[in-house]
């Protein structure tokens, strides 16, 4: 048995001569008079429709909060998680790469060294992989309701920010325990967080839009996400590098964020040039991704 | 009067191939590049057929109307549904939606079964697009209708399933929404609380609001809608009052046999 009772007592509202009936019924509202929302085959190049983005901010937040909710679900551990990751991680560099194989760290002490730029990593990879898988992990929402798809992907990458600050306070501890002191340089800090979070939402849009059309990303991204690791400076420092190829190395983004990290936590000169490199990249793939996005975005329910 | 909904001359094509399994729907990145090998200039000619779900579909919904769609399987209704709700894009043609639109196309959409039924009220309502203050001042009369007091705050995977549907429906019971789309999902719960929904669904129609209803029972056609329109093969073949629409559907059942 189906259940919507819609009872229209008054009978049929026909087009022609139903209109005085229809207006009679305690109708709480008047009919704007441009459409609120206009259907149409879209041209190949859509608008980012930042104002529909706005409106659905609330949707953005739920997102977050569910995939951090369910995250720890049923762990023992819960949170603890997001540092021991790359606790664990910076332990065996410190020995292997540290104690043994002694890669140059430009005088920082092997752990602090390690952790900055695992931190900064974990974070970076965790939101490309997770906002890159987010859109097929979502196809029940995608093929059921209507919100800008843009929120999802955003919502994966946003929810890595939570585990970010969780494995930050050993880095606090961290610092306090080999006495850096707090500097005019710990500001670039926040700064630097933003333009990984840009980057990482720049690349892992662009990801998840590729992965609803052709699936054979989900299994080209871990082995691309390791390799790109072994070649961002998070085991070595870029002085390894011999000068004539360090610029090879600084076209990664990775590079001049996690260099600045370190140097402005260390109370080192920031490599400019490179920084100002990584945030240009790092907006103009935003911006592509987005646009991206939303060419794709009207054929995700088909497709996914 | 105005229309609420406006939708003009709607098609929608698909494309189909029809040597696929349906797990193989999706390309794989080889599979294009191989095809871009083999014939970089032919687009489509791999055997796929193209079908129109929605042809040329047009028609008019007044403010406070209650409409009904019907046809039979593969007419084009759910394709029609998803256009209106902005899931899928039409491949011509033009829709103005004058009000906030809600669509129902399933009850409980994103619940998660991990979080509990209070976190999920919180979630699904935002999905369908209520703002938090809307919730938290009707979660009370929502978690009431639902009669699972007792079960807030438990996990919702331990819910029986009547309990799952009783607190999805009664969340989209509570969405306020000048129009309202639904598709035929909304057979929930036992005798009791399924005449406790249609009180509901009543409520929600007399405030004047406007209903569009996918439904195969024609008899709700008939007793709750003022027109009808018939699709078949994704085009109208019938339009008007729901009474005579639905007679004329019943004859082209009953001759086609």
């Amino acid at each position: 048995m189906s259940l919507l009772a819609t009872k229209t007592t008054e009978g049929p509202v026909l087009a022609e001569h139903g209109s005085a009936r229809a207006a009679s019924r305690n109708l709480s509202y008047d009919l704007p008079d441009k459409p609120v929302v206009t259907i149409e085959a879209a041209r190949s190049w859509v608008p980012l429709n930042l104002r529909d983005l706005w409106a659905y901010r609330e949707l953005l937040y739920f997102l977050i909060w569910r995939d951090i909710k369910v995250r720890y679900k049923q762990t023992v551990l819960g949170a603890a998680w997001a540092v021991i990751q790359p606790l664990v991680t910076m332990l065996i560099f410190t020995y292997f790469f540290g104690k043994l194989a002694r890669v140059p760290t430009d005088g920082a002490p092997y752990p602090i060294f390690f952790y900055t730029g695992l931190l900064l990593w974990t974070f970076f990879s965790n939101g490309v992989t997770g906002g890159g898988n987010s859109l097929i992990g979502n196809s029940n929402l995608i093929t059921k309701v209507y919100f800008p798809r843009l929120i999802i992907p955003s919502a994966a990458v946003g929810a890595g920010l939570l585990d970010f600050a969780i494995a930050a306070v050993l880095l606090v501890g961290m610092l306090v325990y080999y006495g850096f002191s707090v500097t005019w340089a710990y500001l670039m800090i926040l700064p630097l967080i933003v333009l990984t979070t840009v980057f990482a939402l720049g690349v892992g849009i662009w990801v998840s839009a590729l992965n609803v059309k052709y699936r054979d990303v989900r299994y080209a991204l871990p082995f691309l996400i390791q390799l790109w690791f072994f070649v961002s400076p998070i085991i070595y420092p870029s002085s390894l590098v011999p000068e004539e190829q360090r610029w090879l190395l600084a076209l990664n983004p990775i590079t001049g964020i996690v260099e600045s990290f370190r140097a402005s936590l260390f109370g080192r000169q920031p490599p400019w040039a490179a920084l100002a490199y990584s945030g240009g990249v790092a907006l103009v793939m935003l911006v592509y991704s987005s646009y991206i996005f939303r060419r794709m975005e009207r054929s995700f329910a088909e497709f996914i | 009067m105005k229309p609420i909904i406006k939708v003009e001359g709607i098609s929608k094509q698909f494309r189909i191939n029809p040597g696929e399994a349906p797990s193989r729907r999706y390309d794989t990145l080889r599979e294009s590049l191989v095809k871009l090998v083999r014939s970089p200039f032919a687009r489509n000619q791999s055997g796929s057929d193209i079908i129109w779900a929605l042809k040329d579909v047009t028609f008019d919904v007044k403010p406070g109307e209650v409409m009904g769609i019907i046809g039979s399987n593969g007419a084009g209704k759910s394709t029609l549904l998803k256009v209106l709700s902005r899931i899928i894009e039409p491949t011509s043609g033009r829709v103005e939606l004058y009000g906030r639109v809600t669509s129902l196309l399933e009850v409980g959409t994103g619940f998660h079964p991990d979080l509990s039924g209070r976190e999920n009220v919180y979630l699904n309502g935002a999905i369908m697009g209520m703002k938090r203050r809307e919730i938290d001042t009707r979660f009370d009369e929502i978690v009431a209708f639902s009669e699972v007091e007792k079960f807030i705050d438990t996990s919702v995977k331990h819910y029986s399933s009547g309990m799952y549907l009783r607190l999805a429906f009664a969340v989209a019971a509570h969405l306020d929404p000048e129009i309202l789309i639904v598709d035929e999902v909304l057979a929930v719960g036992d005798a009791s609380f399924q005449k406790k929904c249609l009180g509901k669904m009543d409520d929600v129609t007399r405030s004047g609001r406007t209903v569009l209803l996918v439904t195969h029972s024609l008899g709700m056609v008939t007793q709750h809608c003022g027109r009808a329109i018939l699709l078949d093969g994704g085009r109208i073949i019938r339009a008007g009052q729901a009474q005579e629409v639905v007679g004329y559907y019943d004859v082209m059942c009953a001759s086609s046999q």
